[in-house]
């Protein structure tokens, strides 16, 4: 999803903020991190150093299907008065560890929004999603039956636990089995479900007739390889992580509604004044849908992929701008991150009423968002279809646990939203208006310095001490990062280590080892280190010009002896005295310049940097420096006073803490603010005129 | 020469001589234009630019003291991607802070004793001096420092007036919205809405146009605030299409180089030098511009009340 804005406290989870930094103290490609409390455990589906290997630079090793664990066959209907979902169906589930087991783990996510005692709504972080619902919503489960071969259904909700003591969160249930599963068994259950809809609140809900509906049915919990699940509440900052399989649903609207799901549609029909579609998709970990009788829809074939766009009336032009962006980044995504390999896209645009649905992912069914106002000079619309679309990699294939390993989905995804907006639109990719254009990568860079002496980035998402921090750290803080190695490091070496990643761990669940290990790979140890150290220790860097000076190279000024006119002690007499020079202060070197710089880095970073030098004459000359050590002097005797200096002119190091302390002049050769005096002064007479006249 | 009337317009000045007017009468009508008072126009001009200048200072200083030191200066807060420019809004956010709050203050000031040049530019079109040669700054700002309190009490009678007509229009636009969200959609409901706050702009605009033909009625007659405010609504009301369209023309022009120059600013960027004094060129006259067109309709103003309006009894 899009960034929210946050503003309360969010308890951590106890032990999670200690046990992260500890356990990958010891190197980050020696063993995953510690699992959080109440979080479930890393994957260890790579223990260990990983090798992603150069055969994931592209498409030709590419697993073609996810490990089909656990299939949905559900069968929804929708009463739009009554704001009510009907679900029936099945479950089939295989236990995919190696170990048997004797409960299931349940995400009832709609009770999120059945009372004010949720987890949810008690990590009232600001942002969508603050507020109390001004409708509740919540799902009543009315049967989970186990099917055992020749024995009848046993209903096991009536044993669910459906909270912990002391905890009213309902979102995160237990089911006691009646008998061990096998470690390869597969079960089957029966299921029925009723939804009430809350009002649009943090992208499910409805208003009026509009229906979004999101975390609607009873979800399995992931199953970690040693027998553990992957259960945790709906926290307010994250909520996915679960097992890939099959959803083959089926849903009954009213036939004037129109229909936006994940997956195929393979079949509709009208009967009885209903309209009834179904819609079926593999390798996939989730399913979602929207029904509205308002709905417009644009369709595009864009390469393999058949594309739908819904949008209110009157969004039409707003839809066009969302199909552009697509053009673009279907196959740019596709071409670094590995082919889409979904033969349907649905995106939603939901109009400004029910905007909390909008800017959220779903498999094969992303929604946008923005008022159709919105000018052609604010890339907000595309900034958010392209981010979403980024997230079918971040999250759909490569399907990392949120809640622990936020910043692997959001952060990860925000760099391939930053980098996607400049390869497509350059640097005005936020605002180009009037000769001033703002990058996506940008803001980013600025926002993502905010609070980055607080907390570190890789933490889990309830860790956070608010949810502004986990919008600075987890999206921006990720993004500048990464797009700081990719202009030091080289953009395309940066893209080869996330596509081989993405590539390698496509239908896979990696965490921060995987990630880590690929990056060493591509980009040798320091750059891997560097990632490290930004996500794991805060780590910040801020080149500073701590001084230039420049003055006409001089003699030494004093007494020195000299040696005489020696005739080599020919004459036979002792050594010639030596004569003495006295040089006065100040006396000239003919007409040479003695220039100096003294740069220093500060924090825990480093990266190498660029020092341009600009001359009194204009002229420019450029020194590396390694960035090594934490500080560096620059000095040379030369025709040509020094006049100013700038680190990193190219703007390289994106999370440099402060870039005003990047450039220093002599006194009295600085460029001032001609520019700044000039506008203000066009700009302040412009207001007198209006409000004075 | 016979755009100097034989006497003034009000009979106790003219009895009394200079009495309210020094040694100013009245010109004839015809000659109430801004074309024939270039110095006035200037005149405001520098007004304005002296206040902007200083108001601006402030905040050539602040990014001064942020990217002085750069050997561009502030040139990188034009660089492409604006990351310079979002790095100091974030760092010098407090001083940003003040200066807005500075400036506010600085426009509010600006606001009232900007009553004074605008009235000395009115009375430099309405009058001159008796030996037939223009008012001159002195005694035009004499005059005007007279009609200052009359110019005041406009100001917060027309001003309450279109706050509340301004105030209406945003209230009508937020109820047409909500009545037509559920059956026209959104988009559509948003539109009806901003055509609604439109019509109520339009009738703000028209107090607007009553204010300044109050202005020059107070000028013309040298009558009080609310006489003029009186006086002023009568005229618009004589030929209240004519008048608003008479404004609306000149507004319009007024924002046609404002555009312009801004596209020609996107294409200057951050450069400095020549680049950049060619700018500021271009920005002044359009100010000029603005300033002239501004003159050109307080001088039909003055034109209209005096062919419109008889001295009140």
């Amino acid at each position: 999803m899009m960034r929210p804005v946050r503003r309360f406290v969010l308890s951590a989870v106890p032990g999670v903020a200690s046990a992260v930094p500890l356990a990958l103290a010891t190197g980050v490609l020696a063993a995953g991190p510690a699992p959080a409390a109440g979080v479930a455990s890393a994957p260890p589906s790579l223990p260990g150093a990983v090798v992603a290997g150069s055969a994931f630079d592209d498409d030709a090793d590419l697993p073609a299907h996810a490990d089909d664990v656990v299939d949905y066959t559900l069968h929804a209907t929708l009463d739009p008065i009554a704001h009510t979902v009907h679900g029936e169906g099945t479950i089939s589930w295989r236990n995919a560890s190696a170990r048997p087991v004797r409960e299931l783990w349940l995400h009832l996510y709609l009770n999120a929004f059945k009372n004010e005692r949720s987890a949810f709504l008690r990590e009232r972080v600001g942002g969508r999603g603050s507020d109390t619902p001004e409708d509740w919503g919540f799902i009543d489960v009315r049967r989970l039956a186990l099917h055992d071969a020749g024995a009848a259904p046993v209903d096991l909700w009536p044993g669910a636990e459906l909270h912990r003591p002391g905890d009213e969160d309902e979102t995160d249930a237990r089911v006691p089995l009646p008998r061990d599963v096998a470690p390869g068994e597969t079960i089957a259950l029966d299921v029925v479900f009723d939804d009430k809809l809350p009002i649009v609140i943090e992208r499910t809900g409805y208003r009026d007739t509009f229906h979004m509906v999101g975390q609607w049915f009873p979800k399995i919990a992931r199953l970690e390889a040693d027998g553990t699940f992957a259960h945790f509440p709906f926290h307010h900052l994250a909520e996915f992580y679960a097992d890939f399989g099959s959803y083959d649903v089926t849903l009954d609207v009213p036939e004037a509604y129109v229909v936006g799901a994940t997956g195929a549609l393979v079949e509709s029909r009208v009967a009885a004044g209903r309209r009834i579609e179904r819609h079926t998709q593999s390798d996939v970990h989730d399913f979602a849908w929207t029904a509205w009788d308002r709905w417009q829809a644009a369709r595009e074939r864009i390469g393999a992929v058949d594309v739908t766009l819904l949008y209110p009336p009157g969004f039409a032009h707003l839809a066009e701008r969302e199909l552009a962006t697509l053009r673009f980044a279907l196959p740019y995504f596709s071409s670094r991150y590995g082919r889409y390999p979904y033969p349907v896209l649905t995106v939603a645009h939901p109009q400004e009423d029910v905007g909390e649905a909008g800017g959220m992912e779903y498999p094969t069914f992303i929604t946008s968002g923005g008022s159709w106002l919105t000018p052609p000079e604010v890339l907000a619309p595309e900034i958010v279809t392209i981010h979403e679309l980024g997230h079918q990699w971040f999250y759909g294939m490569v399907a990392t646990h949120e809640l622990a390993w936020p910043f692997l989905d959001e952060g990860i995804n925000q760099f391939a939203e930053v980098d996607g907006m400049a390869a497509w639109r350059g640097e005005g990719t936020a605002l180009n208006l009037a000769g001033l254009t703002v990058s996506d990568a940008a803001i980013n860079a600025v926002t993502s310095n905010f609070g980055v002496h607080d907390e570190p980035v890789a933490q889990p998402a309830n860790a956070f001490t608010s949810g502004a921090n986990y919008g600075r750290l987890v999206y921006a803080r990720t993004a500048s990062l990464l797009e700081t190695m990719a202009r030091v490091y080289g953009r395309e070496a940066v893209l080869r280590a996330l596509g081989r990643y993405a590539r390698r761990f496509r239908f896979a669940h990696p965490g921060p080892p995987e990630l880590l290990s690929v990056f060493g790979e591509v980009l040798g140890a320091r750059a891997a280190d560097t990632i490290r150290t930004a996500l794991f220790d805060k780590g910040w860097v801020d080149y500073v010009v701590d001084g230039v000076w420049t003055e006409r190279a001089r003699r030494p000024a004093g007494v020195f002896d000299r040696e005489a006119a020696a005739d080599g002690g020919a004459s036979g007499a002792t050594s010639a005295a030596p004569s003495r020079e006295r040089i006065e202060p100040g006396e000239a070197q003919g007409g040479q310049w003695e220039n100096a710089v003294a740069i220093r880095r500060r924090g825990t970073l480093s990266f190498p940097v660029d020092v341009e030098l600009t001359l009194a004459d204009g002229t420019t000359r450029r020194e590396r420096w390694d960035g090594e050590g934490e500080y560096k002097r620059i000095s040379w005797t030369g025709p040509v006073a020094l006049r100013g200096v700038v680190v990193d002119p190219d703007d390289r190091v994106m999370i440099d803490y402060n870039l005003e302390n990047n450039r220093g002049s002599v006194a009295g050769e600085g460029g001032g603010a001609p520019r700044t005096l000039e506008r203000a002064t066009y700009v302040m007479q412009l207001a007198l005129q209006a409000i004075a006249p | 020469m016979n755009d100097y009337r034989a006497a003034m317009a009000a009979p106790e000045d003219f009895a009394e001589g200079t009495r309210r007017s020094g040694d100013l009468v009245l010109v004839t009508n015809g000659a109430m234009c801004a074309r024939r008072h270039p110095w006035a126009i200037v005149g405001l001009w520098a007004w304005q630019s002296a206040l902007a200048l200083l108001a601006s200072g402030p905040a050539a200083s602040l990014v001064g003291s942020a990217y002085g030191r750069d050997p561009r200066g502030d040139g990188a807060l034009w660089d492409a991607g604006g990351h310079a420019l979002l790095d100091m809004l974030w760092h010098d956010a407090h001083g940003i802070s003040v200066l807005g709050r500075a400036t506010a203050l600085a426009l509010a000031v600006a606001l009232v004793a900007g009553l004074v040049p605008l009235a000395a530019l009115m009375v430099a079109m309405a009058y001159a001096s008796r030996d037939r040669r223009p008012a001159g700054l002195v005694r035009s700002v004499a005059a005007a420092l007279r009609a200052f309190g009359a110019f005041a009490v406009l100001l917060f009678v027309f001003g309450v007036a279109e706050a509340l007509v301004a105030g209406a229009g945003v209230g009508a636009a937020k109820v047409t919205e909500l009545a037509t969200h559920a059956s026209l959609g959104e988009a559509s409901a948003q539109l009806v809405a901003g055509a609604a706050g439109a019509l109520f702009l339009v009738g703000a605009s028209t107090v607007g146009v009553a204010h300044d033909l109050a202005r020059a009625a107070v000028v013309r007659f040298q009558v009080s605030g609310l006489r003029g405010a009186r006086m002023g609504a009568r005229a618009f009301a004589a030929a209240p299409v004519r008048m608003w369209w008479s404004w609306a023309w000149r507004a319009g022009a007024a924002a046609a180089p404002v555009a312009a120059v801004a596209a020609a600013a996107t294409g200057m960027g951050g450069r400095g030098g020549v680049a950049l004094v060619l700018l500021a060129v271009l920005h002044q006259a359009v100010v000029v511009s603005r300033v002239a067109l501004r003159a050109s309709w307080l001088g039909r103003a003055l034109r209209s009340v005096d062919a419109t309006l008889k001295y009140p009894a």
